[in-house]
């Protein structure tokens, strides 16, 4: 290896980030260029100094690990690291990513550098594998917050404030009280991760939340709008299936 | 199931007793009145109070073989006719191999007796017959209390076990973590978690789920929980204590408070990067010590889905420990969340 890899390290715990800048201070092939002590700053320094390696803590304030991933512009390689997260585990296993049990010992740090540089060598690409690993949904639990970045800001949404959900090619657009925010996920994984009691797929285009329904309205023969409850009174159109899933939401 | 008077000292002195009144007061009778000879009444008494109730203990064993909802009607006469037949068939041959001796002269009192002794003989099974199966369903009623008792004490204390607040093992492998960072560039301070955390370990092992612990025992275990995450957390874990002197010595299920400190720290730490500050008040007036944990949150990155395992948990357990429901209380001041548990008191804390 020619080059040293530039290393970041991202991890809330102070004593969690001293040893592991310890464990890699006389690495020969290791330059650690920074440490982040949450998701919000993790995004920011990844996307400006594009690390080749990151070390990923799952847990952190704010954003999780998970979530700061759909973030990035710029995927660099990653392995996490976690204490104890069984659905971490789960997604880890499935989907084959390095990742560090905490406490962990300095020689199990080591092979995880070398399988990174091995890959690395072959010109492997993990971006995909990072995204589908966002995608999975390894516990029971549905999600409660959706995480969005515009152009500087992280926001971070609760599903409650969501209003409806618009699908535009391989982005989602989200509709909140406060605006919209878009975001690079399928309309699949929405229908998934947020409670079926609370949102449904009315249309190929649209998940709208239950509460936010104000009217269903018949358009045509067999076809159906739903107009919400904002001062718009926006109307969203209604498929076959959807409206029969609107019925059995919502008992009529 | 043993036989009640074998197994019954009481019933069978009992039964001795009954019979020897019933049997004196025939004597008396048959001798002061009837001018009946002493020998014929201690002979006839011997053989109706004596003899019967010693052959009658083993009707027992056929209604105890002779269940009643197991065997039609029909069948369970003839089955007791039959025993009747031969019961009273042995003891009328006793009693007159008995009587032989003595009957010498014309006084036919105990040879004409016959008939009726037969006769006697068969309403006395009966009666013994309803005897036995009023012990015998006492018995079993009896039991049945009592493994019924049994069963209930054992749900409640596999439901109270379960219900103790475990060790998050979250909490562990994270210390754990710490320990092992602390060993390389702080031994000294590495070693001083490692006892923190096994006392504090050993606590969390040590008590049952049932016992009772004094609240000053208790806040001993939680600083010391909380001097853990405290290595952790550093500057963003925050802990104030209001706590009245006199409050200290009432009486908490332990290990009750850590659950709650635990949630404080998920919640309240865990997930903003300000410090947080876990403020614990608490105040006793007479048969309650009613405990107070505050914490800050940010409503912003997490929605408080109410009441979570933890908390349900910690509600259960009281229920069960006191049999009142509402001994805890939550509420969310959407910039805090608070919870106030209330544990009476045997005795009134003052």
């Amino acid at each position: 290896m020619s080059e040293k890899l530039q290393t970041l390290i991202i991890e809330d715990e102070e004593l969690a980030r001293n040893l592991l800048r310890s464990y890699l201070k006389d690495h020969p092939d290791i330059e650690v260029i920074g440490e982040c002590e949450n998701g919000f700053e993790g995004v920011k320094t990844i996307n400006e100094k594009k690390p080749d390696l990151v070390f990923l803590d799952i847990q952190m304030p704010k954003i999780t690990g998970f979530e700061m991933i759909e973030l990035l512009d710029f995927k660099p390689q990653i392995i996490f690291t976690t204490a104890y997260d069984q659905y971490a585990l789960k997604a880890f296993e499935m989907n084959a990513v390095d990742y560090l049990l905490k406490p962990f010992s300095k020689d199990r740090m080591l092979s995880a550098i070398e399988k990174v540089q091995h890959r690395i060598q072959i010109g492997e690409d993990t971006s995909e594998k990072l995204e589908e690993l966002t995608n999975l949904r390894p516990g029971e639990d549905f999600i409660d917050r959706v995480v969005v970045k515009d152009r500087h800001k992280i926001h971070i949404i609760t599903v409650d404030k969501i209003r409806y959900i618009e699908s535009l090619d391989d982005y989602v657009m989200i509709y909140t009280n406060d605006g919209r925010h878009m975001k690079q996920k399928t309309m699949k994984y929405f229908e998934n991760n947020l409670d079926p009691k609370n949102f449904i797929r009315i249309h190929r285009s649209y998940i709208v939340q239950v509460d936010n329904i104000a009217e269903i309205q018949q358009y045509e023969k067999e076809s159906y709008i739903v107009i919400l409850k904002d001062t718009a009174k926006t109307k969203l159109k209604v498929s076959k299936t959807g409206y029969k899933k609107i019925k059995e939401v919502l008992h009529f | 199931m043993k036989h009640p008077l074998t197994n019954n000292y009481r019933l069978l002195l009992f039964y001795a007793l009954f019979w020897g009144i019933i049997a004196t007061v025939n004597i008396i009778l048959q001798v002061f009145w009837y001018n009946v000879p002493l020998t014929y009444s201690l002979l006839d008494s011997g053989s109706n109070y004596i003899l019967y109730p010693l052959l009658g203990s083993s009707i027992w064993y056929s209604i105890r073989y002779n269940s009643l909802e197991e065997i039609s009607v029909g069948r369970l006469i003839a089955f007791h006719f039959i025993a009747a037949s031969i019961l009273c068939g042995i003891w009328v041959y006793i009693s007159y191999a008995i009587y032989q001796p003595f009957i010498y002269d014309n006084n036919n009192f105990l040879k004409d007796g016959l008939p009726s002794k037969i006769f006697v003989g068969y309403v006395m099974y009966i009666i013994y017959l309803v005897f036995f199966y009023a012990v015998n369903y006492y018995q079993s009623l009896k039991e049945k209390i009592k493994k019924e008792g049994e069963y209930k004490a054992l749900i409640r204390e596999a439901e109270l076990q379960a219900l103790k607040s475990q060790i998050n093992p979250h909490f562990l492998f994270n210390s754990l973590n710490s320990i092992s960072s602390l060993t390389v560039s702080n031994p000294e301070k590495a070693q001083e978690m490692v006892i923190n955390l096994s006392t504090f370990m050993r606590y969390s092992l040590m008590h049952n789920e049932k016992e009772m612990v004094s609240f000053s025992r208790e806040l001993e275990n939680i600083k010391l929980y909380l001097s853990i995450e405290k290595v952790r957390f550093g500057k963003k874990l925050n802990a104030e204590f209001e706590i009245d002197a006199h409050c200290l010595e009432a009486e908490i299920p332990n290990m009750i408070l850590q659950p709650l400190f635990e949630n404080a720290i998920k919640y309240g730490v865990y997930e903003t990067t300000d410090q947080v500050t876990i403020t614990t008040t608490c105040e006793c007036d007479g048969p309650y010590l009613k405990i107070s944990i505050r914490n800050d949150y940010d409503s912003n990155s997490i929605k408080r889905r109410g009441e979570g395992i933890g908390l349900r948990n910690i509600r259960k357990r009281m229920e069960i420990i006191y049999n009142q429901p509402d001994l805890i209380k939550i509420n969310d001041h959407k910039t805090s969340f608070e919870v106030q548990l209330i544990i009476p008191q045997k005795q009134p804390v003052s």
